[in-house]
């Protein structure tokens, strides 16, 4: 009669030493999968940033100050925004298509230590692009920007709001094609029909009534009270918004992630 | 025995052309669906967008504004997607399939040409209308807009055609067409006056057919807007004549 070993299982790992070297490894994954990527991605970052700033001034005979501004922040919220609700399902999208996605997933490491790496990639790519077309912007339509501290918070927020809802959107649609059909819709109503690059009163009072539900005007509130003084009240509120579309965007990635399949 | 004669002659050719027509009628339902998609959304969809970035505008503004919509909704066919349909033949590798057919070069190209450019009349025609009704213009209508939008869409068709053609990697094509559409929609003068563009770039569009597709339609539809129509109808011819010969020399190459 055969009698079963009792095999030894290696003890189970957590704890945040554990999420730490997770979230390195992670970073590390990222970061080298993405090196050919990388710099041709911030690159065009940039030059989406500032082309866009740049672009719409030509078509005001003479643009507006309080136009110029609002484009000139909103270009850099729009520059925060499509890293994580364009480039992140459309990377997910490729993993999906080439395999890679199942076994991402698989390692070892825990869920939210890959999920905040990616996020940790982000600002890598994104922040650049935002600078640059503020440089452009200032530049160009002679603005002086009184950056505060303020906008610290306000990018992490705008990132990670977008980071997460572009991975939920990623995780939770199954079909690589329906993202990317998203991705592209998503990106054309963020661009032209939110009150991001221009002033709310713009749009028709019902779409900007269901902005005040959306993520998006608020990013820009966030952001652009960071950057220019006076032009923008209830921050507070905006705040209050992002985190709880984050947490939304959460609550569904979590669900996406745990589902079996 | 003897080898079969090489088939030629005029008959021969139309009777090519007639079949490639039906050939890239095949998946023109798909086709029209796509375009009127992407004419629509390019088209009224900007149409609506500029508008909420410049803000109220004159009526001059306006009718300026609109009449340069039929440009924005023709360029897609002809830009996007003519190259993403022979993109579509590298990557399945029908590429060399479709050379291969017994037809005359010239005709499955004139049949390409036909098919795309007309394909491209009902979506600009409903972005125009769908612009029209947004900004409450009066747009004078005359019959200088069937040559217009004809060579327009004719002369979109045949540069996506010569440019597809001429890239051998479809990916850097995809690239090609997808800055296109960015650079056309933000850095050019169809919905705005070209004075507004600093003068080294208002220079690029004199030569770029971009701008003349706006003067050509807006001139058909618009009294008084815009001057030296003929120029701009020269370029365009030019510009058309340019991706047939682009087209020629990539077609007839040896790989």
């Amino acid at each position: 009669m055969i009698e079963a070993a009792a095999v030894a299982l290696a003890p189970r790992r957590a704890g945040p030493r554990h999420w730490w070297q997770g979230f390195l490894a992670m970073l590390r994954w990222e970061v080298t999968g993405m090196r050919l990527l990388l710099p041709l991605t911030m690159v065009v970052q940039v030059l989406l940033g500032a082309g866009f700033v740049l672009g719409i001034g030509l078509f005001f005979a003479d643009i507006p100050a309080r136009a110029a501004v609002f484009l000139s922040t909103g270009a850099t919220v729009v520059t925060l925004i499509t890293v994580g609700i364009v480039l992140g399902p459309q990377l997910v999208v490729q993993q999906r298509l080439a395999g890679t996605y199942d076994y991402l997933w698989s390692l070892p490491v825990p869920r939210s230590a890959s999920t905040a790496a990616w996020l940790v990639l982000n600002v890598l790519i994104a922040v650049p692009g935002m600078g640059v077309a503020l440089l452009a912007a200032a530049w160009r339509y002679d603005i002086d920007f009184a950056v505060s501290a303020a906008v610290v918070p306000a990018v992490l927020v705008t990132l990670v709001a977008g980071t997460l809802l572009g991975y939920a959107l990623a995780h939770a649609v199954p079909k690589p094609e329906l993202v990317q059909l998203l991705t592209q819709v998503l990106i054309f109503v963020i661009v032209g029909f939110s009150p991001i690059n221009y002033p709310p009163e713009n749009l028709p009072a019902w779409m900007a009534g269901l902005h005040e539900y959306l993520p998006f005007v608020h990013m820009a509130r966030v952001v652009r009270a960071s950057l220019v003084e006076g032009l923008v009240d209830g921050v507070g509120r905006s705040y209050l918004v992002l985190a709880a579309w984050t947490v939304v965007a959460a609550a569904i990635v979590v669900w996406a992630l745990r589902r079996r399949k | 025995m003897t080898a079969p004669a090489v088939r030629g002659g005029p008959g021969y050719w139309l009777h090519g052309y007639r079949s490639m027509l039906r050939f890239e009628m095949t998946d023109l339902r798909l086709y029209l669906g796509l375009a009127l998609v992407i004419q629509v959304l390019i088209g009224a969809g900007m149409a609506y967008m500029y508008g909420f970035y410049l803000g109220d505008l004159p009526p001059d503004a306006r009718l300026f504004l609109v009449t340069g919509i039929p440009a924005l909704a023709l360029f897609p066919v002809g830009f996007v997607m003519v190259p993403n349909a022979i993109m579509l033949h590298k990557y399945r590798d029908t590429y060399d399939f479709m050379r291969s057919l017994p037809v005359p070069r010239l005709a499955a190209s004139a049949a390409t040409f036909t098919v795309f450019s007309l394909l491209a009349l009902p979506g600009t025609a409903l972005a125009l209308f769908l612009a029209e009704v947004r900004y409450d213009v009066d747009l004078s209508i005359t019959a200088m807009v069937v040559p217009a939008v004809l060579l327009c869409s004719l002369m979109a068709t045949s540069v996506g055609f010569g440019l597809a053609h001429a890239v051998p990697n479809p990916r850097v094509t995809n690239l090609i067409t997808n800055v296109l559409v960015f650079a056309v929609l933000l850095f050019t003068p169809i919905v705005v006056p070209i004075d507004f563009f600093p003068d080294w770039l208002a220079s690029v569009h004199r030569v770029l057919p971009f701008h003349h597709m706006a003067v050509v339609l807006r001139a058909s539809l618009s009294d008084g807007l815009v001057s030296e129509v003929g120029v701009s109808y020269a370029v365009l011819t030019g510009w058309t004549l340019a991706g047939w010969g682009l087209a020629t020399w990539a077609i007839g190459r040896r790989r």
